[in-house]
């Protein structure tokens, strides 16, 4: 007869420690505060009383249909809009880092480099990789051949473009791919190491896998700088913000994070635009 | 917040419209079922309990028909907002409506091995709970159809009073199976069921949960172990 032995009693499982999801970040103070805006082209006037805050080292997208004016309100943001005829904030203002940036003082280059734009197509210069990128540092009056060299290398690595193309950075930049040209310019913008990049719909003209990177990097360079970014892809604002702005006919409708605009917006107007009632 | 207006896109608001659609029919679906097996157990009708059972497998295919419909609308749409909880709480709803579809199988099994003994007045114990748990399965569907996240809430704390019910009846039928001990199977196929029908309404209240998700955007599940803890 087989005589069974006592069965032990197994040890209390330990208690479960379940994953918790990741704490939102906080709010990093404010990079860009912009105060009842109005902005015209002339008679005729595209923003209405903006108030928006955008917080430092974090991704705000703005969205919005075409002509809600949410390019424009970058566009303020270095002035790019002086470039164009007529094109004036009618009231309000607006700050980087506390500093009026239409006070009659300031210095348009200085707030260009401090705040850099990436455009829809990217725009190399016909020069070299290497080149592409130096250019802004020789703008700004670098000389120093050593500066110059790794201030090159930091901002392809930082675009993530650096193993593909340091053993050809004397090639034309124009051999790169879309996507490759793309994170050049984006390496161009960060040479000059601004605090604020914009980007006007930086991946409209690329491919699925070149958005991917692009998007990536966006993710990876909110650490260091404060990122704005116009998108007509509501799941690029999505995947890749941390906050959101809904734009419409020149108002802001709605600001907020991009998990809570995403998921219960408080507008009746946010929610039919994200979820395709529009038209 | 949820939009009367309908999408641009027209294929989508079509998948949107289908998903709901199944989802309604698998509930109307459900309710037929679970009354075909009262039917059967009150009225002591083997065959329209037997219908009741053979109802499940279909209900099962409606299941998976949807979960299939929600994953490919979240694959081609990339719902957000209000849209994306349409879809998560339409998949949720059908595996509630699932699980109540297996209580109806549950008890239309028990009612056909009472069926082949003498009635047990007892049976009537359980009047008070189905009319409840019926009750609480119309509510929970008819608020998540009209996407009213206050007749939802108002589902949860009905769950309290079925779940006393069948603490009420199963006290009552062990005090019966004391005095009587030659109805035991018949008095312990009366206490499953009571406990079946406890189920239905735990499920009434998952779908009370969802369609307060649904409709609000708020998660109100599990709230006292929250308060609790």
């Amino acid at each position: 007869m087989v005589v069974m032995e006592k069965e032990e009693i197994p040890h209390p499982a330990p208690p479960l420690k379940l994953q918790k999801p990741p704490e939102p970040e906080p709010r990093q103070p404010d990079m860009i505060s912009v105060e009842d805006v109005d902005f015209s082209y002339s008679a005729h006037q595209v923003l209405y009383d903006v108030n928006l805050e955008i917080p430092s080292r974090a991704v705000t997208a703005f969205i919005g249909p075409s002509g809600c004016g949410k390019t424009t309100l970058l566009r303020c943001f270095n002035r790019m809009n002086d470039l164009i005829d007529g094109a004036r904030i009618t009231s309000g203002s607006i700050e980087l880092d506390g500093y009026n940036i239409n006070a009659p003082d300031v210095d348009v280059v200085d707030l260009r480099r401090r705040v850099g734009m990436v455009f829809q197509k990217s725009n190399p210069v016909p020069r070299s990789i290497y080149e592409n990128v130096a250019y802004g540092l020789r703008v700004l009056g670098a000389t120093k051949k050593s500066a110059i060299n790794e201030a090159v290398e930091k901002s392809l690595r930082a675009a993530a473009l650096w193993d593909e193309v340091k053993d050809r950075l004397d090639s034309s930049a124009y051999g790169l791919s879309g996507g490759q040209q793309q994170r050049l310019c984006i390496a161009r913008a960060l040479a000059v190491e601004p605090e604020v990049v914009l980007m006007d719909e930086p991946c409209s003209a690329l491919d699925p896998i070149a958005t991917a990177k692009v998007e990536e990097l966006i993710y990876q360079l909110r650490e260091n700088f404060t990122i704005v970014i116009v998108t007509h892809n509501m799941q690029q604002a999505g995947r890749c913000s941390n906050y959101t702005a809904f734009f419409y006919l020149g108002r802001l409708i709605e600001f907020g994070s991009t998990s809570k605009i995403f998921s219960n917006p408080s507008e009746r107007k946010t929610e039919d635009y994200i979820t395709g009632r529009f038209g | 917040m949820l939009s009367e207006n309908k999408h641009t896109l027209g294929t989508f608001e079509h998948a949107l419209e289908n998903l709901r659609n199944n989802v309604m029919t698998m509930a109307s679906q459900t309710e037929r079922s679970l009354n075909r097996a009262l039917k059967g157990l009150m009225e002591r009708d083997d065959k329209i309990a037997s219908v009741a059972i053979a109802d499940d497998e279909e209900i099962d295919q409606l299941e998976k028909q949807i979960d299939k419909e929600g994953i490919e609308l979240l694959l081609r749409f990339q719902p957000v907002a209000s849209d994306l909880r349409r879809v998560v709480s339409a998949m949720k709803l059908s595996s509630n409506l699932e699980r109540m579809a297996d209580q109806a199988t549950n008890i239309a099994r028990k009612a056909r091995k009472l069926n082949k003994h003498p009635a047990l007045p007892e049976i009537l114990l359980l009047n008070p709970m189905i009319e409840h748990a019926m009750s609480m399965f119309r509510d929970s569907v008819d608020a998540y159809v009209r996407e009213d996240a206050q007749a939802a809430r108002a589902i949860i704390p009905q769950d309290d009073a079925l779940d006393k019910m069948n603490a009420q009846v199963s006290r009552q039928l062990i005090d019966r199976m004391a005095r009587d001990p030659e109805q035991l199977r018949g008095y312990i196929n009366l206490m499953f069921i009571a406990r079946h029908l406890e189920r239905v309404g735990d499920h009434a209240t998952n779908i009370g949960e969802d369609a307060v998700y649904a409709a609000a955007a708020e998660d109100i599940r599990h709230q006292q172990v929250v308060a609790s803890a």
